[in-house]
């Protein structure tokens, strides 16, 4: 699973700021691989489609934190999510 | 031609979380107190928005019959109170006057316009599969109804328009009609900016963009979480000088300039020059050395990027003076009023010219590093204030600054 997760999430992050998916390491910060803010919300937007989690909200040093922090994150609330499934959201 | 005449604010008008006057409001702000409180009328626990600074205690039939209201969506009204009280102040009567209606301009600012009567109808369209809409959605939701309502409602005739620019209409608005007055096309004009934005879909989008704080809106501290959202509209009466005195009219402050620039960069991402390029331009509008001003009335929304921003314009622009400027983000107080809220800063700036008294910036706890100027941090300053700046700088790079003297 925590593969897929990180697959899934580097994939993500390589569509909606258009680079190339071998230029991203667990390591890379935001800022290394050049992502504007804009594009940032839009990946994690997309990363909570994806999964229907809701990610915390951003704090101001977001974007020097790893792309590791964001692959955790998003395990940590999967984890929680199977551990006690969520009340149905509201009708969209 | 045009012409190079002295303008004057003769009348001011505001309905704000702090206040349903202009008075209140103002004392409100002189006092620091916040008005920012837990969003209420929204009954779904999946909203992130925990806060807002809303109008509280506002009953649509104490300010308008029945009939009436079936025409004005929530901006126009905040509008319309907004400019009886401004247009009282100002001592003006219209209806006696058919030259004077002819000679006065109408311009306001709004950034989304009339969102109620947008929410209700995709209410009923989506939700309720209802394709019938109601039949004045169009007159009630349109962006220049607040402009079009205040005009019909003073049988005011001259210019009249509504300025969109998101955070910067108002200051936008109120650069325009302070160009028609002093260009000699009009005498007077009522001017400012309304918006009646919370609703269910302003907030999600909103909470999508993750730059809205959860505990309250704390400018140029370190603890700043974001802004919070705000409704309200403030409304002045700006008037040539010469008109002014001839009919013995009280004048509250001189509306010395305006400046206008475009970042032409980040559709989100402030920028530095671009606000110093308004900023500069307002002091050479107003004729003003940067060494005049006493007080401005930041932008200063709470969001990470914009205050270490606004910071750097002004320091680009004052250079040592900085300073020796007090400058405050009453949005701590009455939130942020996306279009309306030039107006209802430019309350703090009146005020403050006249009582020499600087409002604070709110709920302010440990400086930022990164912004290092004197931001009057929750209590109110008496200081002796001769000339003001208010900026506004909106999403999409779209700056207004206006520049206010003492009346002399």
């Amino acid at each position: 699973m925590s593969d897929e997760v990180q697959a899934t999430v580097f994939g993500i992050i390589a569509k909606e700021a258009n680079i190339d998916v071998a230029k991203i390491t667990p390591d890379s910060t935001l800022k290394d691989l050049e992502i504007q803010s804009l594009d940032a919300i839009q990946i994690i937007f997309e990363i909570e489609d994806h999964y229907k989690i809701q990610m915390p909200d951003r704090d101001p040093n977001f974007d020097t934190e790893s792309v590791r922090g964001l692959v955790e994150t998003v395990r940590k609330l999967l984890a929680d999510q199977a551990a006690a499934p969520p009340p149905a959201p509201p009708a969209a | 031609m045009s012409m190079d005449r002295r303008v004057v604010i003769t009348g001011m008008g505001a309905i704000t979380a702090l206040g349903h006057d202009a008075r209140a409001t103002w004392e409100a702000m002189r006092e620091g107190r916040s008005a920012i409180a837990p969003l209420a009328g929204f009954d779904d626990p999946t909203l992130r928005v925990r806060v807002a600074a809303q109008v509280r205690d506002y009953d649509p039939l104490k300010h308008f019959d029945e009939k009436k209201l079936l025409l004005l969506d929530r901006v126009s009204q905040f509008a319309l109170v907004a400019a009886r009280e401004a247009v009282a102040q100002s001592g003006l009567d219209f209806t006696a006057d058919e030259k004077l209606r002819h000679r006065t301009a109408c311009v306001i600012g709004t950034g989304t316009g009339g969102e109620q009567t947008n929410d209700e109808g995709s209410r009923r369209l989506y939700k309720e599969g209802n394709p019938r809409l109601h039949p004045l959605s169009i007159v009630r939701r349109m962006v220049n109804a607040p402009a079009s309502q205040v005009s019909i409602e003073f049988g005011v005739t001259g210019p009249s328009f509504a300025v969109s620019s998101a955070c910067a209409s108002a200051n936008h608005a109120l650069a325009q009609a302070f160009a028609l007055v002093r260009g000699g096309t009009s005498d007077v004009a009522l001017a400012g900016g309304t918006e009646a934005c919370i609703t269910l879909g302003v907030l999600r989008a909103w909470e999508a963009m993750r730059v809205l704080a959860d505990d309250t809106c704390r400018p140029f501290c370190k603890q700043r979480r974001g802004l919070v959202l705000a409704e309200g509209a403030g409304m002045f009466v700006l008037e040539d000088f010469d008109h002014a005195r001839a009919r013995g009219a009280e004048i509250l402050a001189d509306f010395a300039g305006a400046g206008m620039s475009a970042d032409a960069s980040d559709i989100v991402l402030p920028s530095d020059l671009g606000a110093a390029r308004a900023i500069s331009a307002s002091l050479a509008d107003a004729r003003l050395n940067a060494t005049d001003v006493d007080y401005i009335n930041a932008h200063g929304t709470g969001t990470p990027a914009n205050d270490p921003t606004e910071t750097r314009a002004i320091r680009k622009v004052f250079g040592v003076h900085a300073d020796a400027l007090s400058v405050s983000s009453t949005k701590s107080m009455h939130g942020h009023a996306l279009g309306a809220a030039g107006a209802i800063e430019l309350l703090a700036a009146i005020g403050s010219l006249r009582e020499n008294v600087i409002p604070p910036t709110a709920n302010f706890l440990d400086p930022d590093p990164e912004c290092d100027l004197d931001y009057v941090p929750n209590t109110p300053r008496e200081r002796a204030v001769r000339a003001v700046l208010s900026n506004a700088f909106a999403f999409g790079g779209l700056n207004a600054v206006v520049a206010l003297k003492r009346a002399s």
